[in-house]
């Protein structure tokens, strides 16, 4: 190769000097006088180790997610609740994310005699969800209404063991099982190394048990990416937060592709009609009514819910709400601009699910 | 692999090293057998095709070359043109036609029952045709003697920074550049890496960023005008960047071997005209239109009937190698129906209007802002005539063009403040800013506008843009859209 190797040179380092000065002015204009927006922008691409080391040390930080969802509060919530004395009617038990809940509290409004018990998590994956209502059990009484949430971009956290892993901008760190298909019917439960959030900061602090979950992630969790969580010291720099953001995305992405394709060895259809057929099967040997909600994200890349569940639930006879159904996922009208359905939407969703309770009230007076 | 992942950038920094450190011939070799690589990248089995392409021009070329028997020569080209357009009828437009003839039947109440049609379509089948076709077409008008060495002729058909989306390299252009010893300039290696750079803020931010606001509105049922008027705006600017930028990465890398790719583009939404247009956009295709289908049906020779009849086949056609799809064909007979109404506008008012001397002084002072002004309004103008041609390309159906364009032309000013469009990205639109400034740059002061600034001037332009690219290269990386056609 021929040519001025020095002026070259010049040029390259000149380059690399300016973006260090660009890169110094964008931390300083962050640390300063940048809107808000902007610095949850550059934060998103934090490592998810940096992120939740923030989160302890400053536990008012906007968008805080460490405490949040933990399956033993949640549990421990619902008991002292029902300990306290549970209203003497009928409850809608929700076990799901703020999609649920919106629809349900919607459910609500069309039917004002639907009383409802929320269980839920942030994006929470069915493996979330269904833990909940595993778990949960001690809390219901028969004619009660159980309902389990399906979310079409939480599909593939299923193959996960907590957000943190496949949710890089919001890694909430709090963590459930992964099932899997086992026998003909049945599955089989991988419990999480951290259960609580006192596991959680243990880990954030070094103690021992960050390395055997640093292991589990690495052999069943497969999400888990080392761009995500390696080589914390480059969260000081904001370029590459970005350069990171940008490839542990990529990864996490490639990741989700796997799974939901088949490539990567985990049968997500199989195991979530095996959980919805176990779900109503408990839920009916307590007496309780079970709904399953299959819950269709406007994202085109979601696995389509429909197509790969409906026609095995209708086959079973489990009452299932599609929205899909019910309200166009393909139109960007019926969303609100962070990702949730409109209340319009809600409504409609509402309105049915508050008629399929009736319907199935009915037949099983019958 | 795609320009925009990490795995070409290592496979390219791979086949880089290895070039620079071996000879000519070598070289040569290594970049057919990493093309053939690059292709069997998204499918193996297509390298068939390829290989098939160029073993028939090979021999063609060869035995035109050496017939004087006119006859034996047309029937060798005749050969060319049948082979290699079937297979580019086959794979793309078999489907598409036995389809379209279904439907007919139906309608006028006859029962077909074709066998279901299941071709995959190869990536960029319609570049190495056109490319292998005008190196036949060339061979046989004599302006070109045949290539000899089959390789380095396999390695003009296959060369991987432009086999899946162009440029569609002349004969007369990469032929010579693959047989003759090239020199790796660092000087070349940095305008190479510049121009990708480039490329990959046109592609990764603006491109992929606003992909989500368009497809939005085109996957919606009923969006109203406003938002169909903003989301093919948007459209017009995501398709360019997505071509272009490929284009100036498939430059980009081909200069840091040293090969000199034509430019693809020229500014194309600051033409005033459609024929102004169609010398700025997809060039390569639009000057393969005009030498070897407008020319050969006689271009503007028989008349003004004939010039409009020879424009509006081209164009069509020229619309049907996008795709196998009525909606690119009715975006060909829009473009050949632009270009006639210029042509006859334009005849009209040249007839009219005053002659110039030749040898007159450019306006100065007050005028010439006058005439920028003026030449700036057209362009707007003009770039809602495009995007209209853009809504019929983009569109999903038949259908949708006729209920977006019944929605456009009920357009009110009031629903303009009740979009609802997903923001694109503040790095999408930072991106665009930085587009509108290196377009007026490359207009008013050429493709090397910024080679002529200060060094720390570049460097700060260099790590301006590296920053925008990390700043949005958080989107998912998504195919080029030229890919399928």
């Amino acid at each position: 190769m021929t040519g001025d190797w020095r002026a070259q040179l010049r040029l390259i380092s000149l380059t690399i000097l300016g973006l260090i000065a660009l890169d110094a002015i964008v931390a300083v204009g962050l640390a300063t006088v940048a809107p808000e927006s902007l610095r949850t922008y550059f934060e998103y691409g934090r490592s998810v180790p940096g992120k939740l080391e923030r989160w302890v040390e400053t536990p008012v930080a906007r968008g805080n997610l460490f405490d949040v969802a933990w399956i033993p509060d949640v549990i421990a919530d619902s008991d002292r609740l029902f300990a306290e004395g549970a209203p003497d009617r009928p409850m809608v038990r929700g076990y799901g994310m703020s999609f649920i809940n919106q629809l349900l509290h919607a459910a609500a409004e069309a039917d004002p005699t639907l009383h409802l018990d929320l269980h839920s998590g942030p994006s929470a994956p069915p493996n979330y969800t269904y833990a909940l209502f595993v778990n949960d059990a001690a809390n219901r009484r028969s004619g009660d209404v159980a309902v389990l949430g399906v979310l079409s971009s939480s599909v593939a956290a299923m193959a996960a063991l907590s957000n943190q892993t496949w949710n890089f901008e919001s890694p909430a760190p709090f963590t459930y099982p992964i099932w899997r298909p086992e026998g003909t019917s049945g599955l089989s439960r991988i419990d999480p190394v951290v259960k609580s959030d006192q596991d959680a900061r243990a880990v954030a602090s070094g103690a021992p048990i960050a390395k055997a979950w640093a292991a589990q992630l690495a052999a069943q969790d497969l999400m888990y990416s080392p761009t995500a969580y390696d080589a914390t010291w480059l969260d000081v720099s904001p370029f590459a937060r970005l350069v990171r953001r940008s490839l542990a995305t990529s990864a996490i992405r490639a990741d989700t592709q796997a799974v939901t394709s088949g490539e990567a060895n985990y049968p997500w259809a199989e195991t979530l009609i095996r959980m919805s057929r176990l779900f109503a099967a408990q839920a009916r040997a307590e007496g309780l009514i079970p709904v399953v909600v299959l819950v269709q994200g406007r994202d085109l890349g979601d696995p389509d819910l429909r197509a790969a569940l409906a026609p095995a639930l209708s086959g079973d006879g489990i009452p299932t709400l599609i929205t899909a159904d019910l309200v166009s996922p393909r139109s960007v009208g019926n969303f609100l601009p962070d990702s949730h359905y409109n209340q319009e939407a809600n409504a409609v969703f509402g309105q049915a699910m508050a008629d399929l309770i009736a319907t199935q009230r009915v037949s099983a007076r019958r | 692999m795609l320009f925009s992942q990490l795995q070409f950038w290592m496979f390219f920094t791979g086949v880089f090293g290895i070039y620079l450190a071996i000879g000519h011939k070598s070289q040569n070799r290594m970049l057919l057998f990493s093309s053939y690589v690059f292709y069997g990248a998204w499918d193996w089995r297509f390298l068939g095709l390829i290989l098939v392409s160029t073993a028939i021009d090979y021999v063609v070329a060869l035995r035109m070359d050496a017939s004087t028997d006119s006859r034996l020569r047309r029937m060798l080209l005749n050969f060319s043109l049948v082979a290699n357009l079937g297979m580019l009828a086959i794979f793309k437009y078999l489907g598409f036609f036995v389809e379209s003839f279904t439907i007919l039947s139906t309608k006028l109440g006859l029962t077909a029952h074709p066998e279901t049609l299941a071709i995959i379509l190869p990536v960029g089948i319609s570049f190495f045709t056109f490319q292998t076709l005008s190196y036949t077409i060339d061979v046989y008008r004599r302006k070109l003697a045949p290539e000899r060495d089959f390789f380095d002729f396999a390695l003009f058909v296959a060369f991987f920074p432009q086999l899946v989306a162009g440029p569609i390299e002349r004969a007369s252009n990469l032929l010579p550049e693959i047989s003759q010893p090239r020199r790796v300039t660092l000087d070349a290696v940095g305008r190479g890496a510049a121009l990708c750079l480039i490329g990959l803020v046109k592609k990764i931010v603006i491109a992929d960023g606003i992909a989500g606001s368009v497809n939005a509105v085109y996957g919606a049922p009923d969006p109203s005008g406003a938002e169909i008027a903003v989301a093919t705006w948007l459209f017009a600017i995501q398709i360019y960047c997505d071509f272009s930028g490929y284009t100036d990465i498939a430059r980009g890398v081909a200069k840091m071997l040293g090969f000199g790719l034509m430019r693809n583009f020229a500014q194309p939404y600051f033409a005033t005209d459609p024929q102004d247009f169609w010398r700025r956009w997809h060039v390569s295709l639009s000057t393969w239109l005009r030498d070897y289908l407008y020319i050969s049906l006689g271009g503007n020779r028989g008349g003004r009937f004939a010039t409009y009849r020879n424009l509006m086949v081209t164009m069509t056609l020229g619309g049907l190698w996008h795709g196998a799809a009525w909606n690119f064909m009715l975006w060909g007979v829009y473009q050949g129906v632009l270009l006639c109404g210029h042509r006859a506008l334009s005849g009209v008012r040249g007839r009219g209007a005053p002659r110039v001397a030749a040898g007159t002084a450019p306006p100065t002072g007050p005028r010439r802002t006058l005439a920028f002004a003026w030449r700036v309004v057209l362009a707007l103008m003009f770039f809602q005539l495009v995007c209209y041609g853009w809504l019929l390309f983009r569109a999903n159906s038949l259908a949708q063009v006729i209920d977006f364009t019944v929605a456009l032309s009920a357009i009110t000013p009031g629903q303009f403040a009740d979009l609802n469009v997903p923001r694109p990205p503040t790095a999408a639109l930072l991106g665009i800013a930085t587009l509108l400034l290196w377009d007026a740059g490359t207009e008013l002061g050429g493709p090397r506008f910024y080679r002529s600034w200060p060094m720390p001037a570049r460097a700060a332009l260099y790590a301006g843009l590296i920053y925008l690219l990390a700043f949005g290269a958080t989107t998912a990386p998504t195919a080029f859209i030229y890919f399928q056609f």
